[in-house]
C-alpha cells in the first residue's frame, strides 16, 4: 500500500510525458528506424535530424531564431517597464478615473486575439508598421499591457508609500522616485511578468504569421508551422525543428524553475 | 497606445460587424444588423458556436478534476514529486505549435498511437483526426494535456497554503479522507479553482492553432473549427470582414458574459469562507 503512491505518481506522469520522449527520441532516429520502431530508444543515435534543421540552405531556423529573440527581448523589456509605471500610477494616483481605467485594462485580460486582430492590422498598417517587426512589438505590447498591469498593482498594493514620500520630500522628481525607489523594489514581481511574458511571447503564432506576413521573415513558431509541409515525411527533422524552437524556453525553466512556479502562485493565490 | 491597439480594434471590430465590409469591395455600407440576422440562419455558424463550447467544456472540466487529483497525488516535499511536478508543467511552456505538430504525428493513421494500440491488439483504432466525431475531441484532449500541468501548479499552491493544523484538528475529531477532504481541503483552494477555471474558460474559448495544424477545420466542413478560427479564416485570411467582425462580436459578448458569471459565482465561493 505505502507503494501505491508513488508507484501510481511514477506511471502516471510517464504516460504523460510519453509525446515528448517520442520527439526527443525520434529527433536522435534516423527515418528509417522512426517507421521500423517508433517507441524504442535510438539504437545508434544520430544528430543529422538537428544537423539539417540548423544547416538548412534557407537559414529559416537561425533566421526566425533571431527574430523571436529580438520581438522578445523587446517586448518583455517595454512591457516590463510600461505595465510597472502605469501599474505604479494608475494605484498611488488619488484621481477618480484611476479606478475604471484600472477594471477597463483588466477587462483586456480576457480579450481574445482573434477578436481585435483584424482592426489591429489595419491600425499597423495606417502606421507603416505592417509587416515589420516594430509592429509585431507594438501589439504585444498593448495586448500583453494589462497582464503586466495586473501583477505590478496587486504587488504595489502591498509596499509601504512611506519611503516614496520621503524621497519625494527629500527633492527626489516623480521619475526619480520610481526609478531609483519604487522600481527596486518591485523586482519579484518584475521577475514573474517577464517570466511570463518571454514564455508568452516567444510562443506566440497568430501575430507574427499575420503581421509579419509571408515576406518579411518569421519566429520560430511560424518557422515550425511553414515547415510542417516540407518535413511531412520526415517527423525525426520535424521533432528537431520543434525540439529547437522550444529549447531556449525549456532551459529558461530549468534555470528559473523556482521563480516560474513563485511567480504563478503569487499571481494566483492572491 | 493601448487604447490605440486594443480598445480602438474592439470598437472598430464591433462597428464592422454592422457592415458589409469585404476586402476589395470599392464601397462599404451600414446593414444594421444584417450580418448578425445572416449569422442566426447560417448552420455554419451554429456548427462552429456549438463546437466551442464543447471544446471549452471539456477543457473546462477534465483539467481541472484531473489535475486536482494529480495534486493531491503530489502534494509531498520530497525529490520525486518535486521531478514529477516539472513533467506535469512542461507542455505549459510550449507553444500551441509545437504541441499540434508533436500529437498530429503521433495521431496520423500511421503514427505512433495506433502502432501501440495495433501491439495491445487493438485492431480498429479511432480515426481520431479524420472521423468528424472524433476530431474535436482529439483536439480538446490535446489542449487538456497541455493545460494539466498549469492546474496542478495552482492547485498544489493553493493546498500548501492550507493551514496544517485544520488537518489535524479534523483527524483528532475522527474526520475521514473524504471528510477532511470535502470540509476542509474543498472550501481551503476556492482561490485556485477560480483561477483555473478563467484560465481554462479563456483558453478554451480561443483555441486556434491546434485547430489550424490538427485538423484545419475539417474533416468535411466545420467540423472542427471554432469561433477563433472561423473568425480568422473570414476576416484576415479570407475577405469576409464585416461577417467575420460580426461574428467577433458575438464572441467577445460571450466570453465577457460568461467569464463574468463564472467569476461570480466562484468568488461567491470564497467570499463565504
Amino acid at each position: 500500500m505505502r507503494l501505491l503512491r508513488p508507484v501510481g505518481a511514477v506511471v502516471g506522469a510517464a504516460l504523460f510525458f510519453f509525446p515528448i520522449y517520442i520527439v526527443i527520441t525520434g529527433m536522435l532516429k534516423p527515418a528509417s528506424q522512426i517507421q521500423a520502431s517508433p517507441l524504442g530508444l535510438p539504437t545508434a543515435p544520430t544528430l543529422e535530424n538537428l544537423r539539417a534543421v540548423l544547416g538548412r540552405e534557407d537559414g529559416l531556423f537561425w533566421s526566425s531564431l533571431l527574430n523571436s529573440v529580438q520581438i522578445t527581448v523587446f517586448s518583455v523589456v517595454l512591457l516590463t517597464l510600461l505595465s510597472a509605471m502605469l501599474a505604479h500610477y494608475l494605484v498611488r494616483s488619488r484621481a477618480s478615473w484611476t479606478r475604471p481605467a484600472l477594471l477597463v485594462l483588466l477587462a483586456g485580460l480576457m480579450i481574445p486575439p482573434a477578436v481585435i486582430l483584424q482592426p489591429v492590422t489595419q491600425v499597423l498598417d495606417l502606421a507603416g508598421l505592417m509587416n515589420t517587426m516594430g509592429g509585431v512589438v507594438l501589439s504585444n505590447v498593448a495586448y500583453y499591457l494589462p497582464f503586466g498591469v495586473f501583477v505590478f498593482a496587486g504587488f504595489i498594493g502591498t509596499v509601504p508609500v512611506d519611503i516614496e514620500e520621503a524621497a519625494a520630500i527629500d527633492g527626489a522628481s516623480r521619475l526619480k522616485v520610481f526609478w531609483l525607489v519604487v522600481f527596486p523594489m518591485l523586482r519579484p514581481a518584475s521577475a514573474s511578468v517577464m517570466i511570463f511574458l518571454g514564455v508568452w511571447v516567444w510562443n506566440d503564432f497568430l501575430n507574427p504569421l499575420v503581421i509579419l506576413g509571408p515576406e518579411s521573415g518569421t519566429t520560430v513558431t511560424v518557422g515550425v508551422y511553414r515547415s510542417v509541409g516540407e518535413y511531412s515525411t520526415n517527423f525525426g527533422t520535424l521533432y528537431a525543428f520543434s525540439f529547437l524552437a522550444s529549447l531556449p524556453v525549456l532551459l529558461f525553466f530549468v534555470a528559473l524553475q523556482k521563480q516560474f512556479v513563485a511567480g504563478l502562485t503569487a499571481g494566483s493565490v492572491k | 497606445m493601448y487604447g490605440l491597439l486594443v480598445l480602438v480594434p474592439i470598437v472598430w471590430t464591433v462597428a464592422l460587424g454592422f457592415t458589409d465590409k469585404t476586402r476589395f469591395a470599392p464601397s462599404t455600407e451600414w446593414v444594421g444588423f444584417g450580418q448578425f440576422e445572416r449569422l442566426a440562419g447560417n448552420d455554419q455558424f451554429w456548427l462552429v458556436l456549438k463546437n466551442t463550447f464543447v471544446v471549452t467544456a471539456v477543457v473546462v472540466i477534465v483539467p481541472n478534476v484531473v489535475g486536482l487529483a494529480i495534486a493531491l497525488l503530489l502534494d509531498r516535499e520530497t525529490r520525486l514529486y518535486r521531478l514529477l511536478r516539472s513533467v506535469f508543467f512542461t507542455p505549459v511552456i510550449l507553444s500551441g505549435i509545437v504541441v499540434s505538430v508533436i500529437w498530429q504525428s503521433l495521431l496520423r493513421p500511421d503514427g505512433v498511437l495506433n502502432a501501440v494500440l495495433a501491439d495491445l491488439g487493438v485492431s480498429s483504432a479511432p480515426r481520431w483526426l479524420a472521423d468528424p466525431r472524433m476530431a474535436l475531441f482529439s483536439i480538446a484532449g490535446i489542449l487538456c494535456w497541455q493545460m494539466l500541468g498549469f492546474c496542478v501548479v495552482v492547485y498544489l499552491a493553493g493546498l500548501n497554503a492550507v493551514p496544517r493544523e485544520l488537518y489535524e484538528a479534523a483527524i483528532v475529531d475522527g474526520a475521514g479522507w473524504w471528510r477532511r477532504f470535502s470540509s476542509v481541503t474543498w472550501p481551503m483552494i476556492a482561490a485556485s479553482v477560480t483561477i483555473n477555471t478563467v484560465m481554462l474558460l479563456i483558453s478554451g474559448f480561443k483555441v486556434y492553432e491546434h485547430i489550424l495544424v490538427l485538423t484545419n477545420g475539417g474533416p468535411g466542413r466545420n467540423s472542427t473549427a471554432s469561433i477563433a478560427f472561423d473568425v480568422i479564416e473570414k476576416g484576415v485570411r479570407g475577405d469576409r470582414i464585416g461577417s467575420a467582425a460580426a461574428e467577433a462580436t458575438v464572441m467577445l459578448a460571450i466570453i465577457v458574459l460568461l467569464s463574468g458569471v463564472v467569476l461570480r459565482l466562484l468568488q461567491r465561493r470564497e467570499v463565504q469562507l
